[in-house]
């Protein structure tokens, strides 16, 4: 059983060698930044990626008193979802106090002594007393690959539907391994713990002699940035334009509880929807407590493969301090139903 | 008859579901996971 995990992205620049802290992925990496903070006068700090690590490091780092800069490749954070919903997820981090450096790219780094001192991109040179890269991560498969096993999507092992490898006997599960995605039927490395544990309980059910299989994955996702809860699920647009499929988008506001309900908070959701036939693609939310969870509605409906109109009347739970009296999922669902 | 083995590398989410699951079906297997931290499963 191959359960190797992934290692953390750590880029071959002028400085490289000096990074100490690159991704934050284990518990063990968790304590020794928590070491590093309670020991120095720190000030300045730069996180390099915004993606969940970036964004979730940015966030606990501004909570600390720290000044933060966080430098992003995309025109926006979160590139995992599309620009126009990235945008609100970007504005958050500003109202945060995070100094945003957008579509700029990590050029390498200063350094004096064997320390980090500054971060350069292709457009300037940031001062900082910590750096935190959170640039994705990648399978941890050199054993795999030295027992011949055959490798898949972004180098994850391949396996089939039982998580078996091509080597009959030998099976994989967890970062380490490839999926399937549910919408564009085509095999993806999604590096997850939700994911991680349900590829571990069916490779656990097999090899202690049951049956089970993992049909694969529709790419749900939920994160935080102190207030503004983001949720994304199924296919984003460039994916779609990759795909070759053609679509439709509806972006909505609504509040997470009746209008009038005190504490209603603002969320923004988005539905995506394949053209003519209306089959659900995709969708994000960004937005206040309450928010992020409403994307399993989506995620649900993806695997069920409904249209955005069999969404419609959909007899999801109701009264004034949860919801309006029409979800917000379920009005993005009816405004992309009109736009077929 | 010496107990069959199953071993598991990497003692996280998927190595411990895993193991967890073989064991509840299969008593009888004896199980050893290698993990490189000394943390396993901190987030299953």
């Amino acid at each position: 059983m191959i359960a190797t995990g992934a290692t953390p992205v750590c880029p071959d620049l002028p400085g490289s060698d000096a990074v100490e802290i690159c991704g934050v992925n284990t518990l063990q990496s968790g304590v020794e930044l928590h070491r590093r903070l309670d020991a120095g006068n720190l000030k300045k700090a730069v996180v390099v990626g915004g993606g969940y690590i970036g964004l979730e490091m940015a966030e606990a780092l501004v909570r600390r008193g720290l000044e933060v800069s966080l430098i992003n490749r995309p025109p926006e954070v979160m590139d995992t979802l599309d620009q126009d919903m990235g945008q609100l997820v970007s504005q958050a981090l500003r109202d945060l106090g995070v100094t945003l450096y957008l579509e700029e790219t990590l050029t390498g780094f200063d350094t004096k002594q064997g320390k980090v001192t500054g971060v350069v991109t292709d457009k300037r040179s940031l001062p900082a007393d910590m750096v935190i890269l959170g640039l994705g991560v990648r399978p941890n498969t050199s054993l795999a690959a030295a027992a011949g096993i055959p490798l898949g999507e972004k180098g994850s092992i391949r396996v089939n539907d039982r998580m078996e490898t091509g080597r009959a006997g030998i099976w994989a599960a967890g970062d380490c391994a490839e999926s399937f995605h549910l919408v564009s039927r085509k095999p993806i490395h999604i590096a997850l713990g939700t994911v991680a544990n349900r590829h571990g309980r069916v490779a656990g059910i097999n090899l202690g002699g049951g049956y089970a299989t993992f049909p694969g994955v529709v790419g749900t996702a939920v994160t935080k940035i102190c207030h503004v809860e983001v949720a994304r699920t199924g296919l984003q647009e460039k994916e779609l334009r990759k795909l070759g499929l053609e679509w439709v988008s509806a972006v909505i506001k609504s509040r997470t509880k009746a209008g009038y309900f005190p504490g209603a908070g603002e969320i923004t959701v988005k539905v995506l929807a394949e053209r003519g036939s209306g089959r659900l693609l995709g969708g994000q939310i960004v937005g206040m407590e309450g928010s992020a969870k409403r994307i399993d509605t989506l995620a649900t409906a993806l695997h069920a493969g409904f249209t955005v109109e069999e969404m419609i009347n959909l007899d999801l739970g109701y009264a004034p301090p949860f919801s309006p009296v029409w979800d917000p999922v379920v009005t993005a669902a009816r405004e992309a139903a009109k736009m077929l | 008859m010496a107990p069959e083995r199953l071993i598991v590398v990497g003692g996280d989410a998927a190595g411990m579901s895993a193991a967890s699951q073989a064991k509840r079906r299969r008593p009888d297997l004896e199980i050893v996971v290698f993990e490189k931290s000394t943390h396993v499963s901190y987030s299953a």
